[in-house]
């Protein structure tokens, strides 16, 4: 009997709960903006909040990782509640695009502010923000004329010296993607096996991981994103002071990957997603990335205030076209199995 | 209770819900299944050139390595608990389940932070503590938070079953190990086996956790070929085949045991008589319920409590702990009836009812996101059905909601509700009902004066792991979950997964801590049961 009180008590919170919490339940006033996100970074929730702020709309979310946000838009079809899709990775924005989830949004605005090479030529997506692959290494271990590019990763006189994640990881796929168009799948399958034979370790853990070994000395150098680098300078100053990160900038330059918002194909609400993408290219929006999640806003002419994105410096980034990106990804995975990188 | 009396004059028990839950249970895999016998080979082609061996062989290593982990540390700790009295008992009880309430990819999180060089386990133990890493890390992390499930079963077992036998081999002269070894660990040997069910279905779905430290398993490939590949038919076919290997590993298994079933007659036993334990043999005791505690619980919990003074949190946890409570006492409620119901229907049911049982335990052992790519084909199917029958005042099911998510949660951890009640309910013997409805009681008065006291303690065990597991699921509640509803386990997905570690911290803790008075009131509920038993 008792479980039958505690039942009934559940159950009552809960269905009062739920009540209003329906997806597609619009709210009792003022208008609603659905966005489906794979990014769930502060950045983020502050661009919702100021948004919410600036125009009374009611902003509801769903974060997850894009490979499951993409089956569910697909499978949501014209039921999807969703107005806007944020996703990280320009191989997920090509997929979701060759899948046909997006609308295309012409913006004057949207276009001046967003260089071409950081959106969709027909406006199915705008970049939001980016991130570049960079190479750390030990300053005392290494000399800085010692590095080269991403090729440097290969070279026999970095044997047993190498800290890298898991290849089935999107970043590694991205550069690697982007290595072959630069390349060829030849080369690029070259240099992915004697990376993998240059592995101080098994790949584990996440590129923070990666630091922390450099850092303890378990490897010389490693191949990570740059924005956890610079989160370790601003709040773990202790673990990055013997560690320096060196730009790739070969020719053509460092490997950038970015994050992308369009507007959802099936999109209740489309006048409202395209002033929230609007908004997210104003300069106090793109700031937020930068001074809160580390990454370089979209539109470059943005002024930011962060003192390790201000002392990491200036770049040179591989102007390739981001739908390579999308396209070679499954050959990427393919080169790193046959490299026996794990 | 008249409309419990109205269901006995019917004469219709709980089985045929039971059949039809279990049913509805496996429709996503069935999706998955449909989903598999589509699209082209050739990713597939490439995995068998490549990997394909090399994660089936670490799948395998690491099962097996998990299974002897999981049994060294559940097994003699459960047996301790029921058994014996020693100081500090009442404290393990409420401890030893307790790593199952941290998700295992949060724990392999902590342990490699400190572990890897510079961690403070690292550094105090001068680098003699392995890294956790590799298969062997991964099976050490796996063994310290899932042996929970061998614990609960077979203490569960050890407490109700064999007394009377045990002491029959006690005063024949059979050493305690002896009557041990004899009599309780093979009537134990049912529970036992359905926690290593769940051990070995859980191991051999995660993702997380195998990924996070490179150990590249049969699930990884699979979600490889999703991820990498953009191929979620292959993905599909490749958890097909993970599935079918669970199961013939489980039906081997029955049918080896078919010959061997043992069961105790004369129904309830008193409860059991505790031993006191000599000096030695109690720090011996203390110490085997203290290892799994201190590796699953204190030392995870401890890294957790240190990260998390040391930063300051982004979002308050509050609506995400409400949204857990939420889903995961809903879910546990469903699941009781849904496990008890399938337990008779398993019980006393046909050939058909007896399958759609053991069908509905597939869901467990496919790959969580996986299972949430199922639920989501079902539901767009369901959607399209409606359409099509009532047009466009046909109601919104497809995509997420309340609904959606506590289906999926059912369909995946349907194994875990449905275990504990069936070995329950075995033991019960038919010649109990006959004798009760001899007397005059109708199915349903049976059910609730004779199983339900008896079957008391299983019924607490499924609620309890169904809530714990539901606590923890990922993908489906990310991808289900109603607009802006956020639970623990994503808060903590989400920081971790940005290898904010220290922001993590609280949701992660917040998990474990909500574990502690659900086992509290499990355990309050189950002692109250068994003073009434004896009393009536």
């Amino acid at each position: 009997m008792r479980l039958g009180i505690l039942a009934v008590i559940v159950a009552a919170f809960g269905l009062s709960a739920c009540d209003g919490m329906q997806s597609g339940g619009a709210s009792s006033d003022g208008e609603m903006l659905v966005v489906f996100s794979s990014r769930h970074y502060d950045s983020d929730y502050a661009l919702y909040d100021a948004f919410e702020k600036e125009t009374g709309v009611d902003v509801r979310t769903i974060e997850a990782d894009g490979d499951l946000l993409v089956e569910r838009l697909k499978a949501d079809g014209a039921r999807s509640p969703a107005d806007v899709i944020v996703t990280v990775d320009a191989g997920r924005l090509w997929r979701a695009e060759q899948e046909g989830l997006f609308a295309p949004l012409t913006s004057d605005t949207l276009e001046q502010a967003v260089p071409a090479d950081k959106r969709h030529p027909d406006g199915l997506w705008y970049g939001l923000a980016s991130r570049a692959r960079v190479l750390v290494y030990a300053k005392d271990r290494i000399d800085e004329g010692a590095l080269a590019g991403y090729e440097s990763l290969a070279d026999p006189a970095m044997k047993g010296r190498v800290c890298v994640r898991s290849s089935g990881n999107i970043y590694n796929i991205s550069l690697l993607a982007a290595l072959i168009d630069r390349w060829g799948n030849d080369k690029a399958q070259q240099w992915a096996s004697s990376v993998a034979g240059n592995f101080a370790r098994d790949p584990q853990g996440g590129d923070t991981d990666q630091i922390k070994a450099v850092a303890a000395g378990e490897c010389d150098v490693a191949l990570v994103n740059h924005y956890y680098f610079a989160r370790l300078m601003r709040e773990d100053k202790d673990v990055v002071k013997d560690l320096a990160v060196f730009w790739p900038e070969a020719d053509p330059g460092v490997h950038v990957n970015v994050s992308g918002v369009g507007v959802a194909k099936h999109a209740p609400n489309p006048v409202l997603a395209k002033r929230f993408i609007e908004f997210a290219m104003s300069e106090k929006s793109q700031r937020l990335f930068a001074e809160l999640t580390n990454e370089y806003p979209a539109v470059q002419s943005v002024k930011y205030e962060n003192p390790a994105l201000a002392e990491l410096g200036d770049f040179k980034s591989d102007p390739i076209s981001l739908q390579k990106l999308g396209e070679n990804q499954a050959e990427a995975q393919k080169l790193f199995d046959r490299a026996g990188w794990p | 209770m008249a409309q419990l009396s109205g269901i006995g004059r019917l004469s219709i028990g709980p089985a045929p819900f039971g059949v039809a839950a279990a049913l509805l249970c496996t429709l996503p895999v069935l999706a998955l299944a449909f989903m598999a016998l589509s699209g082209g080979g050739e990713h597939l082609e490439h995995l068998v050139e490549t990997q394909l061996a090399e994660y089936a062989t670490n799948s395998i290593l690491l099962i097996i390595s998990t299974i002897i982990g999981t049994l060294l540390l559940g097994i003699p700790s459960a047996w301790l608990i029921a058994r014996h009295e020693f100081p500090g008992r009442r404290l393990f009880l409420i401890a030893l389940p307790l790593p199952l309430a941290m998700p295992s990819y949060i724990a392999a999180y902590a342990w490699m932070a400190m572990t890897m060089a510079g961690g403070p386990v690292h550094n105090a133990s001068a680098g003699l503590f392995p890294t956790v890493g590799g298969i062997a890390g991964a099976a050490f992390v796996f063994s310290v938070c899932l042996y929970p499930y061998i614990f609960l079963l077979a203490r569960q077992a050890f407490e109700n079953l064999g007394m009377k036998s045990f002491e029959a081999a006690r005063t024949l002269g059979a050493s305690p190990w002896r009557a041990f070894r004899s009599v309780s660990l093979p009537l134990a040997r049912p529970a036992i086996m359905a926690g290593t069910a769940l051990v070995v279905m859980e191991t051999l779905a995660d993702y997380g956790t195998v990924d996070f430290l490179g150990t590249p398993t049969f699930t990884v490939g699979i979600l490889r070929a999703w991820i990498s590949f953009g191929d979620p038919e292959a993905a599909a076919r490749l958890a097909m085949i993970l599935l079918l290997f669970t199961l013939l590993v489980f039906g081997g298994e029955k049918l080896w045991r078919r010959g061997q079933s043992v069961a105790e007659m004369g129904g309830r036993t008193k409860p059991a008589r505790r031993e006191t334990l000599s000096l030695r043999a109690r720090v011996i005791a203390i110490l085997c319920c203290s290892v799994p505690v201190l590796f699953g619980l204190v030392a995870p919990v401890w890294m957790l409590v240190t990260l998390a003074l040391d930063t300051q949190t982004a979002r308050s946890p509050f609506e995400a702990f409400q949204g857990t409570v939420i889903v995961a006492s809903l879910s546990a409620l469903i699941a009781v009836g849904l496990g008890l119901g399938a337990a008779y229907a398993a019980r006393s049911g046909g050939w058909f009812a007896k399958a759609s049982v053991q069908a509905a335990h597939v869901g467990y052992a496919v790959p969580g996101a996986v299972a949430a790519l199922g639920v989501i084909a079902i539901l767009a199917l369901f959607q399209n059905l409606l359409d099509l029958a009532i047009g466009p005042a046909a109601p919104l099911l497809a995509g997420g909601g309340i609904i959606a998510l506590l289906f999926a949660y059912q369909a995946r951890f349907a194994a875990a509700a449905i275990g504990p009640c069936e070995s329950a309910l075995t033991r019960i013997t038919p010649s109990m009902d006959h004798a009760a409805r001899s007397l005059g009681a109708s199915r349903w008065s049976v059910i609730r004066r004779v199983h339900a006291p008896m079957a008391f303690g299983g019924i607490a065990t499924a609620a309890l792991l169904v809530f714990i597991e539901v606590m923890k699921e990922l993908p489906a509640t990310m991808i289900l979950r109603p607009l802006d509803f956020e639970t623990l386990a994503v808060s903590a997905h989400h920081y971790a997964s940005d290898e904010r570690l220290a922001q993590a911290a609280l949701p992660s803790l917040l998990l474990v801590g909500l574990g502690i008075p659900i086992m509290l009131l499990v355990s309050w509920l189950m002692a109250k049961q068994q003073q009434d038993g004896t009393h009536s």
